[in-house]
């Protein structure tokens, strides 16, 4: 049995059970009420297509629509350019992210103040970590400094960010996570949701919304019942009630 | 690894590099000026003073030259319209001396030509560049009226490309301005082409749709019943369904359709349920920490101003409470700190519970620092905020803003650099002055009354005359001392000058001083007529050439005080009554008690009463000269006037001419 069914019946049913006061529901009557409950194949299908076309994977989308016969909602050529530009700020090209962005849809940056400071300040991250000081200081000082002037916020980061090279041991100091991986990828992740929005795409998959779901309507039905639930959200499987 | 280039890229270095022959190295150029400029506005400026617009404009105009030429449009060509289509449109986008520098290198009719181009990235790139345009107050104006203008602009609209619709609407949302254009745009099937594009289209499409919908509808009742009428339910529907939409920005722009609708056609949206819907909308947009939250509060105050009913339901919606909530925050965007204090000011505007409600929270403390922001559209709106909220006689009556907080603050603003926000101040402070203890020390201490003189001498005749209005209140029934010490700051020649002022605004308030200044004391009624009754002449010089009632009143009211002082006093009264009558026959008394204003009237009887008050000895005197003028038999042919003051006075004048045996 898929996950995901499970998953989804097990919403459905917590939802119905709401309503009834604080009882011990045994995993028999759980199972059989799930059995119950009908949830449809088209539905799931979009669901996962859904989350592997914002979520960037091409291939596996293209692969997927051919064995399923499920229609993307958005054309799968226009992940391919969001695709290159998320793939090359995780790669480090910030410079070659941003030209792609431009070619894209120039409005994105020259509209989106915020994220045309991260996307500099990662530039700025990339030259600190390759050691190049001197051009990283010449260009905090031209493409940054004026931005930092206008926006309280992005001075603040700046300062954050520019005190990196006061650091011998950059992996022990403060400031220390701006060159870690997960920068780049929140850096990323940020050009990937503009470039949704500007699609007029949703920028969030749906699946991890259904998820939350799950997990406040057992944590709702926690105050009034005691039943197998999923604890495991990877594994999906039904843990036994405390008796 | 790539490095910043920042070297390689002298400013200069690259527009040379423009000028190449090489198409290629062109488009390089071209693509990397562009991607200098984009998201950067000090770059914009310095390449803007470079002359990159014009250099880049005629690269567009000799690309697009080529086009048409060759009849046809290759690779490189194609790049090179879409690249400089892209940095036009980035020097324009926000920016209104890139606009501007676009407009003037006549790059405009060439973008409108990209948009016949077969490539589709060619079409978008011109699109964008234009839309971005548009943006700007700076666009040029688009005829509606000409037919062709009008195809061209359904032909935008019915594109399916997002850029090219999104022109269509930007278009429309920036250049329809009257009822005419309006109408037109109705007639030619407009509304229901962006109506179409709020259901079916993408998020783009509808908001730029709400947008030009509500510039078609504004102050436009007739379009807004074609457009919402019983046979075509829906549109108004989709719009309030977008009130709820998951995007802020669509909800701020269907909310102010919505208050565009209702603004104009008040019957529409009647619906409390729909009133308090759209004022939690806005006031949860308050959250948003973009432009969308900035401009949510003047959303608001579009919903509320003037308007008591919404203004209660707002307060019920703990509306105050959420203003101060964001108030308190600080460090705000100036548009949004403008915003909150101005939505304040018209919660505060006509109601006590509201005020009431502002003062218990004590948001005050925190406008009072607004008033010393660097920011002049703040300063102004505090004072405004304050002027609303210093209508609360109850609170006046208690000396409660006759405090250092707020005066201090208040009257170093009467040295702002800007005009806008002295008025506001000098608003503020008139409210203010109205206090009912005589505790106005602090006031004249910290030298705010010699300053309200300094500005009743301003260049800009708003500033007088609010200046004047200050002073006004400030003597309302103050103590001797105080109206001595207004009077010697003024002197009389100044006070008279204002009294002729050009201005009909400054002379009303100028009258209206004096009025203030003589009222209740015998010893003060004798600043008229110092300098050789230099005050008492100018007020009867400009009585007889009143522009307007307001002046008729004050003026007569001023008289009125003058003529319950002494003989002496009574004497020049009559006298001036009658020497300005000059060629005409009449005297402008006459004239006074016929006018419609009811208060004019009255003001003037109340004179007659006082000049012929039976216990002074020149009474008769008085009597026979308005007998000989035909006023008392105007005056009796007013016996039955239908304002009951002046019916009133009517009849203690005749009473008191029966004393001294009129016929």
């Amino acid at each position: 049995m898929s996950l995901f069914w499970i998953v989804i019946r097990r919403l459905a049913e917590i939802e119905e059970r709401m309503a009834t006061s604080k009882k011990v529901i045994t995993r028999d009557e759980w199972e059989k009420r799930l059995n119950d409950v009908k949830i449809r194949k088209e539905d799931m299908n979009k669901l996962v297509m859904n989350f592997l076309v914002t979520e960037g994977y091409v291939e596996a989308a293209e692969k997927f629509r051919m064995e399923s016969g499920t229609e993307p909602d958005i054309d799968l050529a226009t992940i391919s350019d969001r695709m290159a530009v998320k793939k090359a700020v995780q790669c480090g090209n910030v410079e070659d992210a941003i030209e792609k962005v431009n070619d894209l849809n120039p409005e994105i940056l020259d509209t989106n103040p915020q994220l045309f400071f991260h996307l500099q300040q990662q530039r700025l991250i990339e030259l600190i970590r390759n050691g190049k000081i001197e051009e990283a200081l010449e260009f905090a000082q031209e493409e940054l400094a004026p931005r930092g002037e206008e926006n309280q916020s992005f001075l603040e980061e700046l300062e954050r960010t520019v005190s990196l090279l006061a650091f011998e041991d950059v992996s022990n100091c403060p400031v220390g996570e701006l060159l870690d991986i997960s920068q780049r990828l929140k850096t990323a992740s940020e050009v990937n949701a503009a470039i949704l929005t500007s699609q007029s795409h949703e920028k969030d998959p749906k699946l991890p919304s259904l998820l939350k779901m799950l997990i406040w309507a057992q944590n709702q039905l926690d105050e009034k019942a005691a039943y197998p639930r999923i604890n495991d959200l990877s594994k999906a499987t039904l843990e036994d009630p405390a008796v | 690894m790539p490095s910043a280039t920042i070297n390689k890229h002298r400013p200069s270095e690259l527009l040379s590099r423009l000028a190449s022959d090489e198409p290629e190295l062109k488009v390089r150029a071209l693509r990397e000026l562009k991607n200098q400029i984009i998201g950067n506005p000090t770059k914009k400026l310095s390449f803007l003073k470079l002359g990159a617009v014009p250099a880049v404009a005629g690269i567009l105009a000799d690309s697009i030259d080529e086009v048409t030429d060759n009849n046809n449009c290759n690779g490189n060509t194609s790049n090179i319209l879409v690249q400089s289509a892209a940095a036009l449109g980035s020097f324009a986008c926000g920016f209104d001396a890139g606009v501007q520098a676009v407009l003037d290198a006549g790059a405009f009719p060439n973008l409108l030509r990209l948009l016949a181009n077969p490539n589709e990235k060619v079409i978008d790139a011109g699109a964008r560049a234009l839309r971005m345009i548009y943006q700007s107050k700076l666009a040029p104006k688009y005829d509606f009226l000409q037919q062709k203008n009008m195809d061209f602009l359904i032909s935008l609209l019915n594109s399916e490309k997002e850029n090219v619709s999104g022109l269509g609407a930007s278009i429309i949302t920036r250049s329809c301005e009257t009822c005419l254009e309006q109408k037109a745009l109705f007639d030619a099937g407009i509304l229901r082409k962006l109506s179409g594009l709020l259901e079916g289209g993408s998020l783009s499409q509808r908001d730029a749709s709400l947008e030009s919908l509500a510039t078609i509808f504004r102050n436009n009742p007739e379009v807004i019943s074609k457009f919402a009428g019983p046979e075509i339910g829906r549109p108004l529907s989709s719009i309030i369904d977008l009130a709820k939409d998951r995007y802020p920005r669509t909800r701020l722009l269907a909310c102010m359709c919505l208050i565009v609708i209702r603004n104009a056609s008040p019957h529409f949206l009647q619906d409390i349920g729909i009133k308090t819907k759209i004022i939690h909308i806005l006031l949860e947009l308050l959250d948003d920490p973009g432009q969308v939250g900035d401009e949510a509060p003047f959303a608001f105050s579009s919903l509320i101003a003037q308007k008591e009913d919404l203004q209660k339901l707002a307060l019920e919606a703990n509306a105050i409470d959420k203003l101060h909530h964001h108030l308190k925050k600080g460090s705000l965007h100036p548009r949004r700190y403008k915003g909150i204090l101005l939505a304040l000011a018209d919660m505060c505007s006509k109601l006590e519970s509201c005020r009431s409600k502002f003062l218990s929270l004590q948001v005050l403390n925190l406008v009072a620092d607004a008033l010393t922001d660097h920011n002049a559209g703040v300063r102004t709106a505090a004072c405004v905020c304050l002027k609303s909220v210093t209508r609360s006689i109850k609170n006046l009556s208690a000396g409660y803003f006759m405090n250092e907080i707020i005066v201090i603050p208040l009257v170093q603003l009467f040295l702002d650099p800007s005009t806008s926000v002295q008025v506001a101040a000098l608003g503020a402070v008139s409210n203010i002055m109205v206090d009912f203890t005589t505790r106005k020390s602090i006031f004249v201490q910290c030298g705010g009354m010699k300053q309200l003189v300094q500005l009743a001498k301003s260049m800009e005749s708003a500033v007088r005359s609010n200046a004047l209005w200050a002073l006004k209140n400030l003597v309302f029934q103050a103590d001797n001392r105080l109206k001595e010490g207004v009077f010697s700051e003024l002197t009389a020649s100044l006070l008279s000058s204002l009294i002729s002022d050009p201005e009909p605004s400054v002379q009303e308030q100028a009258l209206a001083l004096v009025r203030n200044l003589v009222d209740g004391c015998i010893n003060l009624i004798e600043l008229v007529f110092a300098e050789d009754g230099y005050i008492l002449g100018a007020i009867g010089r400009q009585l007889q050439c009143a522009s307007k009632a307001e002046i008729g009143i004050q003026g007569m009211y001023a008289l009125c005080n003058v003529a319950s002082g002494n003989e002496f006093h009574k004497e020049a009264v009559i006298q001036q009554l009658f020497t300005q009558m000059g060629d005409k026959n009449q005297s402008f008394v006459i004239k006074f008690l016929q006018s419609n204003d009811s208060q004019l009237r009255t003001a003037t009887v109340w004179t007659i009463v006082n000049l012929t008050c039976p216990s002074s000895p020149g009474a008769p005197g008085r009597l026979e000269k308005l007998r000989n003028a035909g006023i008392i038999s105007q005056i009796k042919n007013m016996v039955n006037d239908p304002c009951v003051d002046v019916k009133l006075r009517v009849r203690t004048v005749l009473g008191q001419s029966m004393a001294f045996g009129d016929n």
